[in-house]
């Protein structure tokens, strides 16, 4: 039994800092908020301070669970159950960065080519070029459905480009 | 002209009649519906052009028929791939996604189209029944009685943050406090609104709900080929009639569920402002609270689905009292329609009933005949819309960011909101990742301001006094059950594990 134990390795602690990243911002933001109310009226500042002091009691209590069990080695400050899996860690940073991307993008070239070149960069990366006729034939029906429903159907004010300036004339 | 079962006869099937204008604005509502941003309000907006030269009977009908199957839409993404269409379907993922990715999506469609039906069908009745009485329900609910509602629907919090309540307790109140963000509503004081006047008007809800539901999800999904377990897309490849079936079994199997949490949704829904994203957060707080396995919610449990699909139905009809009875719009669906029937001559109140029954109860018989057509046409569909969950993770996650950043675009036409759904979904990729729930951050940021606008009203009355809140008869009763309602859930499991024992004891002894 006892060569048993030996042979197991020792259980590696719980990796927590990653649960202390919305507890630190929300205290940031609700230390923030009450500065912006400081000088205010009454009525501005009654909803603060009842959730704000409820907030930055239960964070205080969150920080000494964490301290507690830090202290008796059950957890460590890592961000490994952030990041998992690591393998598609850098798959998944481009994927957000391409989100970001379609936002700013679309301002400049209009909806309907944003939307393709998005879906298809991003399908392009999740799936790999092994069918990227195939992926780029579904990145164009999905930016045809997009411009039908919503600027053709509904009328909507999506940035314009290129590409809605000339399907414009044809629009009832 | 005489009110009787015969004028109600006559109503039902002149308005059966009407399906060609019905069975489209249903297929026109579902759309609508599952798209956040484009809710019914704003579809009848676009549409108002249309519905101003329609006959003003047509109108009406198109009207509501988009406005009760928009409702049953947003449940549609809500279940399938974790995005609610509308803030009233916020509730509905809680255990309509854990089943579709048990491969049961096709099965939680079925509970879902039912418990919407049926609850919308009850409801009506009662509307037309009880309407007068239900109609006084919002001159008996003043803002210290509206705290304590939206506190029944706060405490949810701590319920689906069963597994840690702490954690649970954090994202919630940094939701409410996120929800405080913009100018406050007495001297229009700008609070932690980091400098961006996009935001004086508060954290808008579409990007708030896109952001934690469909973007995290997104980013979080894209880890497998595919959403569903091996096992479960081998259920839905094979799947069947037979799993429509089963949706409908368990629904009508719980028939008093659907009963008491779609007149959750009615009551709810008389009063001005409250609306279906707390009738439903109601519903599934209470549905959990005195369930007999509270643990099954949140892991695909069909009664943590039908509580807040039949209570959000429920409101549909709800909305439309005031509107009718007293003249004051519920919602912005019944406030676009006040504007449609003023355009056409009709003078909504009391006289309506008198003067016009065919446009006052008709507007009733058409939810009625709406919800009814909707069971046939939407029901069969089921098997064939939970296919989407087969679709691979590579399609579907920048497929589902495209159209959602749109809708969250769509209601205020600000770039800035796509932004904002951005951020909200950097933030609800860290909450699932580290075990914080986000459906608690989003309860904050809905309830957060409704509770601030109650409270204030109510403090102003009182000069600050905060005893004001213990003031009234019908808060006090509130308060009593709000109390029930958060101890009842540790004292019946108590109950029940004392129970167990005692059997266990007993079983020995024999």
């Amino acid at each position: 039994m006892a060569d048993q134990n030996k042979s197991e390795p020792p259980a590696s602690p719980r990796q927590a800092g990653g649960e202390l990243i919305i507890p630190v911002l929300a205290f940031g933001f609700a230390v923030y908020y009450l500065t912006t109310i400081w000088n205010s009226p009454w009525t501005a500042q009654v909803n603060a301070f009842l959730v704000g002091s409820i907030l930055i009691a239960c964070i205080a209590v969150f920080a000494v669970r964490i301290a507690r069990d830090r202290l008796a080695g059950t957890i460590g400050f890592g961000f490994a159950d952030l990041v998992a899996p690591k393998s598609i860690l850098g798959k998944r940073l481009i994927f957000a960065g391409l989100t970001l991307g379609y936002i700013i993008v679309l301002e400049f070239v209009g909806f309907s080519l944003a939307t393709f070149g998005f879906i298809y960069a991003s399908i392009l990366l999740l799936h790999g070029r092994r069918r990227w006729l195939v992926d780029a034939g579904a990145s164009l029906l999905a930016a045809v459905a997009g411009y039908t429903l919503f600027i053709a159907a509904f009328g909507t004010r999506l940035p314009s480009g290129p590409i809605e300036a000339l399907l414009k004339p044809f629009l009832p | 002209m005489s009110v009787d079962a015969a004028f109600f006869a006559d109503l039902f099937v002149h308005t059966v009649s009407m399906w060609w204008v019905i069975i489209p604005s249903i297929f026109l509502g579902l759309i609508v519906g599952a798209i956040p941003g484009f809710s019914a309000a704003n579809t009848i907006i676009v549409l108002l052009p249309f519905t101003l030269v329609m006959d003003v009977e047509v109108g009406l009908i198109f009207m509501v028929a988009l406005y009760c199957s928009s409702r049953m839409g947003a449940g549609i993404p809500a279940i399938l791939v974790n995005i609610p269409g509308t803030a009233g379907a916020a509730a509905t993922p809680l255990d309509g996604y854990p089943m579709a990715r048990q491969g049961r999506g096709q099965q939680a469609l079925a509970i879902s189209f039912v418990s919407s039906t049926l609850g919308g069908l009850l409801t009506t009745v009662i509307a037309l029944a009880a309407m007068p009485i239900l109609a006084r329900v919002g001159f008996y609910m003043h803002s210290v009685e509206m705290v304590v509602v939206m506190l029944f629907g706060i405490s949810l919090i701590a319920s689906i943050a069963a597994r840690d309540t702490l954690k649970g307790l954090v994202a919630g109140v940094f939701g409410l406090m996120i929800g405080s963000i913009g100018a406050d509503h007495v001297y229009a004081t700008p609070r932690g609104t980091m400098g961006f006047l996009e935001l004086y008007d508060g954290i808008p809800l579409i990007p708030a709900l896109v952001g934690l539901f469909a973007i995290s999800e997104a980013f979080l999904v894209i880890e497998g080929e595919s959403i569903l377990s091996e096992h479960g897309r081998d259920r839905v490849r094979t799947a069947g009639w037979a799993e429509t079936f089963e949706g409908v079994r368990i629904t009508l199997q719980r028939w008093w569920h659907v009963t008491w949490t779609s007149l959750i949704g009615l009551v709810i829904g008389v009063i001005p402002g409250a609306g279906a994203a707390i009738a439903s957060f109601v519903a599934y707080q209470q549905s959990r609270a005195f369930s007999r396995t509270p643990e099954l919610y949140g892991t695909g449990h069909p009664e943590g689905l039908i509580a807040p699909e039949s209570a959000n139905n429920g409101v549909t009809s709800g909305t439309l009292i005031p509107l009718l009875v007293i003249g004051i719009p519920g919602g912005a669906t019944a406030a676009i329609m006040l504007v449609v029937l003023q355009y056409q001559g009709v003078n909504v109140g009391p006289r309506l009933f008198i003067e016009h029954p065919e446009l006052g109860y008709g507007v009733f018989m058409a939810m009625f005949v709406t919800y009814l057509l909707m069971a046939f046409t939407i029901l069969p569909l089921s098997r064939y819309m939970s296919r989407v969950t087969l679709v691979s993770t590579a399609y579907m996650s920048p497929i589902v960011i495209a159209f959602t950043l749109v809708g969250s675009f769509v209601p205020r036409d600000y770039l800035f909101d796509m932004y904002l759904a951005f951020a909200f979904g950097v933030l609800g990729y860290i909450a699932r990742k580290t075990g914080y729930h986000v459906a608690a951050i989003l309860i904050g940021v809905i309830l957060g301001p409704l509770m601030e606008q109650y409270m204030l009203r109510a403090l102003k009355m009182s000069d600050g006094d905060m005893m004001v809140l213990f003031s009234s008869n019908i808060g006090n009763v509130l308060w009593v059950l709000l109390v029930i309602t958060i101890a009842a859930p540790s004292a019946l499991q108590q109950r029940r594990a004392r129970r167990a024992a005692r059997t266990v004891f007993e079983e020995g002894e024999g």
